[in-house]
């Protein structure tokens, strides 16, 4: 069995693993699909002791959180992104902006994983960023231009072949000639109605005026929505520049979502977005707005030919806030009960770097939303970044995890008291 | 030069060291290094990148780092998030960025279950076998992100990004053709030592 050594040095790039996949792979998704064996018989799994988890301990020591609450190392996953958590509570899948899917699983139930290997190992997987679960257990993968279902994942992940099934095959998502690697990690959400949220970043800082039907017929720069056998799709948000993180109101049921705006117009604006929408077919503003109520400079001047919504919280400029989700858990303390908690990235060209941190925001009945810093210290006093925040999930017992794409580790964020 | 090259390629690894000759503006990697903090997060201090999105640049060819600098800039290739930080460059800091990140070592090995021989015919004479490239018009390869070659090749493919060689190449390959060259030097291994 091949182990990938977590002691990888940060300067040896060992992507050797990645040669599972010999050139003429056949497509083992067929197979898989006709519950055919593939012959591939082998995982890769990840050290989750040793030195590189070491590091990553050491520097969650520097993690401020609010009294009663602590941090710890859950998993060591390679470029770890956006989590779904298994409705049975056995496995948390990890999706990547590479070419692979993590399955995490804790057996002994001491909230420390103890087992970290790829899912599904005979697909070939391009940016598999996106995993979300039905409550029936199907998992769902939003890939670049693809969208795989996986019946009974939970079960079915113990062995290297697995049932798999298109629900949007490839190419199908969006045009090929739209395909981009930047702005395409999908998120993906079962909504309360049943259907499938996938979010559509556009590939563009602002999107170009020639690329504006064509987009918003296909949902790019928007999130769309499908039946989970995939019919009846159709474009549910509008005028998004690129979200990476949604989840729906545990009370209202409506669909809240973070987008990252405009770059190169200042390291102050545009602020980033949690924005909230009411009703199918909202408009958010871009590319007319840069973020909040900036106008950006390519559009500048021009009558926004839309009706725009605007956020229910503004974010710091450049912050880049991704994942999200609403707290359902008895763990917290009350206040916490139905606040959204999300993750920011950081900024990637800011003259003093921000973000790196976990926020939580609370909405009052009006709808109101006010924003806490709720987890940082991420960015270290040289301005380099120790970690950086994916998304959220809530583990069952209502902990927190917390993903990290450049240290590659899950954390597990949990209260208990003073 | 390109022979020998290619014959210090058959011991199976190659080193690339220090500013490539021919640069049009001599860059001061000190200097560089001082501008590189718009770089870092994305790219590595040292050039090894830390987002998928992001190639490895640390002992890259400086004549290859300015080009792309260069056409960034000028918008004759673009990316969403590149293109923005080009814009703001002149050619001083362009050489000195680019000296910067040409001064780190690179060096490059295949897997232990493969060999020369299965390399990919058609990027070997320029990228080599292990993906260090062995021309400096063309970058290194090596254990770069499998989507990131990809994402390339099917931009050469499109015409999104142009080169007299890439995009001829590229116009003949199919989409799993490109994932198997991709995988392929996704699968090596590149180490790079940086500079002082």
């Amino acid at each position: 069995m091949k182990r990938l050594m977590s002691s990888v040095a940060v300067l040896a790039v060992s992507t050797a693993v990645a040669h599972a996949q010999t050139p003429a792979v056949p497509d083992n998704l067929e197979k898989l699909s006709n519950f055919q064996t593939t012959g591939t018989t082998e995982f890769t799994l990840i050290d989750q002791e040793g030195e590189y988890a070491d590091g990553i301990k050491k520097n969650l020591e520097r993690i401020k959180l609010p009294d009663g609450f602590r941090i710890d190392l859950y998993a060591v996953v390679p470029d770890a992104r956006h989590m779904a958590v298994g409705p049975q509570g056995i496995v948390t899948f990890v999706g990547t902006r590479k070419d692979k899917v993590w399955a995490v699983t804790d057996r002994n139930k001491d909230r420390v994983a103890d087992e970290v290997k790829d899912f599904a190992p005979s697909l070939q997987f391009s940016i598999p960023n996106g995993p979300c679960f039905s409550k029936d257990g199907f998992l769902h993968i939003a890939e670049q231009n693809r969208v795989l279902l996986f019946p009974a994942a939970e079960f079915f992940y113990e062995s290297p072949d697995v049932a798999a099934f298109n629900l949007v095959k490839k190419g199908e998502l969006v045009p090929a000639e739209h395909e981009s690697f930047n702005h395409t990690a999908r998120v993906c959400k079962i909504g309360p109605d049943g259907k499938i949220y996938i979010s559509l970043g556009q590939p563009f800082n602002v999107a170009p005026a020639e690329s504006l039907d064509t987009y918003r017929q296909h949902g790019i720069g928007g999130i769309i929505r499908m039946n989970t056998d995939g019919t009846g799709r159709e474009v549910y948000t509008y005028g998004v520049r690129n979200s990476v993180g949604h989840d729906f109101h545990p009370v209202t049921g409506e669909l809240w979502f973070t987008d990252n705006q405009v770059d190169g117009m200042g390291d102050d604006i545009p602020p980033g977005e949690i924005n909230r929408q009411t009703a199918a077919g909202q408009h958010f503003g871009h590319p007319w707005y840069g973020g909040g109520s900036i106008r950006t400079t390519e559009y500048e001047g021009q009558e926004v030919p839309v009706e725009v919504v605007m956020p229910a919280a503004e974010m710091d400029a450049h912050a880049a806030d991704l994942g999200m989700t609403f707290y359902t858990g008895g763990m917290f303390p009350e206040r916490y009960r139905n606040a959204i908690f999300s993750a920011q990235h950081g900024s990637w060209n800011r003259t003093t770097p921000v973000g790196a941190r976990v926020m939580v925001t609370f909405v009052d009945g009006d709808g109101k939303a006010t924003t806490e810093t709720f987890a940082d210290g991420w960015i270290d006093e040289n301005g380099e970044y120790l970690g950086r925040p994916v998304d959220v999930a809530q583990l069952r017992d209502g902990s927190l995890l917390v993903s990290d794409d450049l240290a590659g580790a899950l954390y597990r964020i949990s209260y208990e008291g003073n | 030069m390109r022979g020998a090259l290619l014959a210090i390629l058959g011991g199976g690894m190659l080193v690339v060291q220090g500013p490539a000759a021919g640069a049009q503006q001599p860059g001061d990697p000190q200097a560089g290094l001082r501008k590189a903090g718009m770089c870092r997060t994305c790219h590595g201090i040292d050039g090894v990148a830390r987002i998928p999105v992001a190639p490895h640049i640390g002992g890259e060819s400086a004549a290859y780092l300015s080009r792309q600098l260069t056409a960034f800039r000028d918008g004759t290739r673009t990316h969403e998030m590149m293109s923005v930080v080009a814009k703001g460059l002149d050619d001083q800091s362009i050489a000195d960025l680019a000296a910067w990140y040409s001064s780190h070592s690179a060096t490059a090995s295949l897997p232990p279950d493969r060999n020369e021989a299965m390399a990919p015919e058609a990027c070997v004479a320029c990228h080599g076998a292990d993906g260090l490239a062995t021309v400096e018009d063309a970058p290194n390869l090596a254990g770069e992100n499998a989507i990131y070659i990809d994402t390339q090749l099917k931009a050469f493919r499109m015409g999104k990004r142009r080169h007299e060689i890439m995009s001829e190449i590229a116009a003949g390959l199919g989409d799993a053709d490109i994932r198997a060259l991709a995988d392929w030097y996704a699968g090596t291994r590149l180490d790079v030592v940086p500079a002082k």
